[in-house]
């Protein structure tokens, strides 16, 4: 009786599900509306971009200068919201805390930028801390002497973990003597830093000529407008002093490194190569291939490395594109033991691009997939705000955001085979990995001359 | 009395100014599974998440790891979704996707365009009902766990210290102090069978949430989830064992050496009261006024003065969560890096002093102000993407039934005095109540 029961029972699920055996088909894709995004350039050359987005009573301001990077820049950052001609560093932290804020200076290749965010009840008292750290930043001798001796040792820290020495790594590799190589100072060039080559970064390169105010949050434009032109506005104007900007090295040959790491129970393998600058016109083609290859959940690097062979917890591949050139990458943690065949599947997936054409199913994937991801940044303040100060540090059409769709839907399986022939050479490229030498010697010398790192 | 009147009055009013209302639409199914409907037009996308009740807290003795290896498993297939296509449909729909494992709940949630909402919902719902996976799968993801483990872990220095060995200093009940992320022998003996039974026992209708938040009409996404999760029968779940953690009589401070470090590091937790009772907000308040950011106390004292740490971070329910997605013991938790030459007395006496402080002096009307400020500015951050939406309004469903917390979390806290805070300091911020750890890099120890 009761089997009966229970064979009724299955017969009835099955045909209540019989039409659910595949999910129902997305519905057609809304259009996005942007949010309206006001610019407006100031008589000292700021250029400010106002952004209403009215999600939560808070507010973002990215302001960046095309800076270049070194050491000195990496302690001027460090140090320029520890105090400025009237503010101590104390000081300038409680009043960020009371408005709910912060202000946090970062570099990269390119820029310099300082990142800051309040509630936006407080946004004029916001631009107000902003435009104080930015254009008197003090260099106040006992900080730069506390940021020197704490800089050594978050560098030896980083210096400890397997993901910052592989890309510390890398970027030496495929950029030589460029100084997009830079990725930290070395301790003993800190400590030899003074405060007069903070003073004068700062004011040859904390200046309001080429560098841009990206104003996203609860705000009302005319207003923010006006709050930022009150702070930002009597700022002078300073000659740019041009950088040079050296030739990237040709390369061609494939290198390996093989950074020592005693007591590691993984490899960590990076296979990269130099890609075009983010202008280019193959970076959304560039971006399409990344996301097919390991920039998604259902990549191939993870179907084989990850779903199939169960070698590594999360293999992946970057479009990593800046203004003047770029980086594509994958990656891979992974036991000691299969460190060999991990390289091997890595440079067929990368060869297997170049060759073969994508499938009509990876394609449509792909692309719906870089469209929702740009309609989920639409979310935050900070990932709006992001988004535009890329087309500003990289020279962007304006309209960047309302063609993205369109522009990626035109790409095809040609145009992604055209970019991966072209951008994942890694016959040109490098490896490297970071591991336990002694334990993985025999699975990484096959793959060529390798040079060891201690 | 007209005193009193007006200030509520005023406080009323200065919360309400700023509030963000965040609609709550909250029914049951008939088979017990929480609904939880909170529609915004500010971005054209979606979450759909599902909040099962079991995290590693409760995993089964024995099998330290194994709430999140089963996680892993329900992305191996069930009736009518193949192994890896959850990703594939989620993705080929513009969506992003992942789960977690936590101290009191496993959650797995799909952001994704809003006119694709249907497809998650289908997904989420197939796999309540029909965990489908094979010895091949589950062999599978124990190498990718135990990978995940050697890459979070094992292979880095410090190894996640501040809340794995943390908590299993600081805690005596087994279900508080065992491994989080597991041994990686227990999570390689894990069988089939198991990955079966807590299927059958955790992954109920009547022990799980589903929120959706973001674009969507409420009318027809209620009537999708009766159509995909109404027949899904209902189970029953055991009782939770006894997770509570009993009064520490006397402070532990532990040495341990790190082969992969090169700085020293400091963490200490700080046994806090149940979140439920009246000391819990001026703990978390306190928690802002000592190390809410670099203008507080510790950061103050301990980097800049004194300048004997390199860095400063802590909280409640430390790099696992916030203070409102846990139900069960929690530690107020710090992580230091320091400087060579000095050694973990020295941070512990200046901690000691500021708390001891705080419980004599209490802490300024301006101190608390910021805070309420600082805890203000951080509640907004919560609730700016659909999925933070979700995963408070899940952790309020999920554990206080009552999902409409979420509109009543500012007012609480705003009410808060430093009276209150300058007794809570008194009686949670002792010695007596902490534990520490000191890592040393192995060549320094030498």
């Amino acid at each position: 009786m009761k089997r009966i029961i229970a064979a009724l029972l299955l017969i009835a699920t099955t045909s209540l599900h019989a039409e659910q055996k595949t999910p129902p088909p997305p519905a057609a894709p809304r259009v996005t509306e942007w949010p309206k995004i006001t610019e407006r350039k100031l008589d000292n050359g700021l250029t400010v971009v106002l952004v209403p987005l009215h999600n939560v009573p808070k507010v973002t301001a990215l302001l960046t200068f095309m800076s270049g990077n070194g050491s000195v820049a990496q302690l001027a950052a460090r140090v320029a919201t520890e105090g400025t001609t009237t503010r101590t560093s104390r000081q300038l932290r409680e009043a960020l805390r009371a408005i709910g804020g912060s202000i946090g200076v970062t570099t990269d290749a390119d820029a310099t930028t300082f990142s800051s965010e309040a509630l936006s009840e407080f946004a004029p008292r916001l631009f107000e801390l902003l435009a104080d750290s930015a254009r008197h930043p003090a260099f106040p001798k006992s900080e730069v002497e506390l940021a020197k001796t704490n800089l050594a040792q978050e560098i030896a820290e980083q210096r400890s973990s397997p993901d910052f020495l592989v890309d510390e790594r890398m970027r030496k590799a495929l950029f030589g003597a460029h100084p997009y190589s830079f990725v930290t100072a070395e301790p003993d060039a800190i400590a030899k830093l003074t405060r007069e080559q903070l003073q004068a970064f700062a004011a040859t390169r904390y200046v309001p000529n080429d560098a841009h105010l990206i104003v996203v949050g609860d705000i009302d434009v005319e207003r923010s407008f006006a709050e930022v032109k009150k702070a930002f506005g009597d700022w002078a104007k300073v000659a740019r002093v041009a950088d040079a900007q050296p030739a990237f090295a040709k390369r061609d040959r494939r290198q390996i490194y093989f950074v020592d790491r005693p007591d590691s129970v993984q490899s960590t393998i990076r296979i990269a190569a130099i890609a075009p600058p983010r202008k280019s016109a193959d970076y959304l083609p560039l971006r399409i291939a990344s996301t097919i290859l390991g920039g998604s959940f259902y990549s191939r690097l993870n179907r084989n490395i990850r779903e199939a062979k169960g070698y590594s917890y999360s293999p992946y591949s970057l479009a990593q594109l800046q203004r003047r050139a770029g980086a594509v990458f994958v990656e891979a943690a992974v036991r000691n033991e299969v460190t060999g065949p991990t390289i091997l599947e890595l440079l067929y997936e990368l060869d297997r691009m170049r060759v073969d054409a994508v499938t009509d199913e990876e394609l449509t994937s792909a692309k719906r997939y870089s469209i929702g991801s740009t309609q989920v940044e639409l979310e935050t303040q900070a990932g709006l705000a992001n988004r535009i100060a890329t087309i500003y540090t990289n020279d962007l059409p304006h309209e960047f955001l309302e063609t993205f769709r369109g522009n990626v839907e035109k790409i095809t399986a040609a145009d992604v085979r055209k970019v991966a022939a072209k951008y994942f050479d890694t016959y040109r490229g490098a490896i490297v990995i970071v591991g336990d030498w002694s334990k993985v010697k025999e699975q990484v010398e096959p793959f060529g001359d390798v040079t060891v790192l201690k | 009395m007209k005193r009193i009147a007006i200030t509520i009055a005023t406080l009323l009013l200065s919360v309400a100014a700023y509030a963000v209302e965040i609609p709550v639409t909250y029914y049951r199914l008939p088979n017990g599974l929480k609904v939880v409907i909170s529609e915004s037009r500010v971005a054209p996308v979606a979450t759909v998440a599902v909040y099962y009740g079991v995290g590693f807290r409760i995993e089964p003795k024995g099998r330290t790891g194994f709430a999140h290896l089963f996680e892993h498993m329900m992305f191996q297939g069930s009736a009518n979704v193949k192994k890896v296509e959850h990703a594939k449909f989620i993705e080929a729909a513009g969506g992003q996707l992942n789960g977690s494992t936590r101290l009191d709940l496993t959650n797995y949630y799909e952001t994704l365009p809003a006119e694709s909402v249907e497809t998650a919902l289908w997904l989420e719902a197939d796999r309540m009902r029909s965990l489908d996976v094979s010895e091949d799968n589950l062999k599978n993801q124990q190498n990718v766990v135990s990978e995940e483990v050697r890459d979070a872990v094992l292979n880095q220095p410090y190894a996640l210290f501040e809340w794995l060995d943390l908590w299993q200093n600081a805690n005596t009940n087994w279900y508080n102090a065992h491994n989080f992320y597991g041994d990686l022998s227990e999570i390689s003996n894990a069988k089939l069978q198991d990955v079966r039974d807590f299927f059958r026992t955790y992954y109920a209708p009547n022990n799980a949430v589903l929120v959706v938040t973001g674009d969507v009409d409420v009318a027809a996404t209620r009537a999708q989830i009766e159509k995909y999760f109404g027949d899904i029968p209902l189970q029953s779940v055991p009782e939770r064992p006894d997770i509570s953690e009993g009064a520490q009589e006397e402070e532990k401070r532990i040495k341990q050496t790190d082969p992969l470090a090169s700085v020293p590091a400091l963490a200490f937790g700080y046994h806090l009261p149940d979140q439920e009772s009246a000391d819990f907000a001026p703990m978390v308040l306190l928690n802002l006024v000592l190390q809410g950011d670099e203008g507080s106390r510790f950061y103050q004292r301990l980097v800049k003065e004194k300048a004997i740490s390199i860095d400063w971070n802590g909280g409640i329910n430390f790099e696992l969560g916030n203070e409102f997605d846990y139900d069960g013991p929690m530690l107020l938790a710090t992580r230091t890096l320091y400087k060579p030459g000095h050694n973990a007395a020295d941070i512990l006496k200046e901690v000691d002093a500021i708390t001891k402080d705080v419980a004599e002096k209490g802490v300024t009307a301006k101190e608390l102000a910021d805070a309420k400020v600082r805890f203000r500015a951080n509640w907004y951050d919560q609730l700016e993407t659909s999925f933070g939406r979700a995963n408070l309004l899940a952790s309020f469903a999920l554990f206080h039934d009552d999902p409409a917390r979420i509109n009543k979390v500012l007012e609480m806290y705003e009410g808060v005095t430093a009276a209150q805070l300058q007794a809570a300091a008194k009686k949670y911020l002792v010695a007596q109540n902490r534990t520490s750890i000191d890592r040393v890099p192995a060549e320094v120890a030498k």
